[in-house]
């Protein structure tokens, strides 16, 4: 008993209470309150920081599947437009190919035709000259007194048979 | 020289203790000053509060760092608020981790009582200063608080009703009623009267004995001119170590109570919705 009489002082152990619960209520409200409103808006601060990054993470990976879409769709239309001018350039060049085979059909046809007018011009122009010099022939074979009409049949006949030949 | 005036300190140190019959402890500045003093009023009423002293010291210590850390508020913490903001972490995610996710109400009262009593513990190993939970007055304050606390919060939380059954020891039956006297009488010992003395003589006799240790390998020092100097830095780690574990044995047994008044419910892991709530925001 005198041992708990010499260690425990009831004064002191009421002023050291005293003493506690004010430490206890002191750091209650001026420290402990603050200390901990400032984890939590820093923890909730993090939270809307991570939330943020989510969303922007979804936005960026939406964004990018559009994207991809929208290259794909382009590449889609590109191809599209360099079959359809392929097949453009393909039917431009069968347009051209026909053009100048029926044009060079014409310039032969035409060709044909002026050779063929040459020739007959170049025929009459030989007859002509023929019938010219058959007459010359005559001529002189009238100034060397033959027969007339023997002479003219032979230059006929001579005539025609030039003709045969040509 | 230098040498001198230390050896002659101690050696006043010495005295002043031995001067105090069955000396137990490195004096203290005030029971120097007592000592060196005897006539005055003031230093002798100091000295016989010195235990109060050297707690309203640690008081205003802690207040004054806790206070300034908490004005800080930086969304980066530096510093004091750093130091302090972890050690609020620290034992918030300890309390959670026993009393569930409403335990982060009671952080602000066992983080006191943690660190009240972890630095008390320690004050001891500042030269010229005493450790106040060498006191049984201070460890039974402690133990009286924690206890009102604990008991409080039972009633609070359980009911003035379910709290009487809780310490009628939950009767079931006849045989229940029938032992609901002794089982009052046991829970009324046990809770108000064993758990306060084991929590106090607990902090009270450990303290107290490093401190014995401490002033015996000072006395040592004395008296075989500091040869024994590297046992007395073994013994002051041994001392910081030990004040540390005592103050958290402290903490863990406080937090132990509360966790076996509060509702059997809550003792469900997962808790109800609105704790799991809780325990989102708070991880």
């Amino acid at each position: 008993m005198e041992y708990f009489q010499e260690n425990i002082r009831l004064g002191e152990v009421f002023v050291q209470l005293i003493a506690f619960l004010i430490v206890f209520f002191t750091l209650k409200k001026f420290a402990w309150k603050p200390l901990t409103n400032v984890i939590k808006s820093r923890r909730e601060r993090f939270e809307q920081e991570w939330a943020g990054i989510e969303k922007m993470k979804t936005e960026l990976a939406t964004l990018e599947t559009e994207y991809r879409e929208h290259l794909q769709k382009i590449e889609e239309t590109s191809r599209v437009k360099m079959q359809e001018a392929v097949q453009d350039g393909r039917r431009i060049a069968r347009e051209i190919q026909e053009k100048a085979r029926a044009e060079s059909q014409a310039s032969f046809e035409k060709a044909k035709e002026n050779i063929e007018l040459e020739y007959e011009k170049i025929r009459i122009n030989l007859r002509r000259e023929i019938a010219k010099l058959s007459l010359q022939i005559a001529e002189k074979v009238v100034r060397e007194k033959m027969d007339p009409a023997q002479h003219e049949k032979k230059a006929l006949e001579l005539i025609e048979e030039l003709e045969g030949k040509l | 020289m230098e040498e001198h005036t230390v050896a002659s300190l101690a050696q006043t140190a010495h005295a002043v203790a031995q001067s105090h019959g069955e000396a137990h402890e490195l004096p203290n500045f005030l029971s120097i000053l007592a000592q060196l003093f005897p006539d005055c009023a003031i230093f002798n009423f100091f000295h016989r509060w010195e235990n109060v002293v050297f707690s309203v010291l640690v008081a205003g210590f802690i207040s004054w760092r806790a206070i300034v850390a908490a004005r800080s508020g930086q969304f980066i913490p530096k510093g004091a608020q750093n130091v302090w903001e972890t050690v609020t972490e620290g034992l918030t995610s300890f309390v959670t981790g026993i009393l569930g996710p409403r335990g982060i109400e009671h952080v602000p009262f066992l983080g006191t009582l943690f660190i009240y009593v972890l630095f008390n513990n320690w004050l001891g190993l500042i030269p010229l200063m005493k450790s106040p939970t060498s006191a049984w007055s201070t460890t039974i304050a402690l133990a009286l608080v924690t206890i009102t606390y604990v008991h409080t919060i039972g009633i609070r939380e359980q009911g003035f009703f379910n709290y009487l059954k809780h310490m009628a020891g939950n009767p079931q039956g006849a045989v229940g009623l029938a032992l609901i006297p002794l089982m009052l009488i046991i829970n009324i010992a046990v809770e108000y009267l064993a758990v306060p003395l084991s929590l106090s003589l607990r902090l009270f006799a450990n303290i107290s004995s490093e401190d014995r240790l401490l002033h015996k390998f000072a006395e040592l020092n004395v008296m075989y001119k500091f040869l024994p100097f590297f046992f007395q830095l073994f013994a002051n780690i041994l001392v910081i170590i030990f004040s540390l574990v005592q103050a958290f044995v402290f903490l863990l047994l406080s937090t132990v109570y509360i966790s076996l008044i509060m509702p059997h419910e809550d003792h469900n892991p997962k808790g109800t919705p609105q704790d799991q709530k809780l325990k989102a925001i708070h991880h």
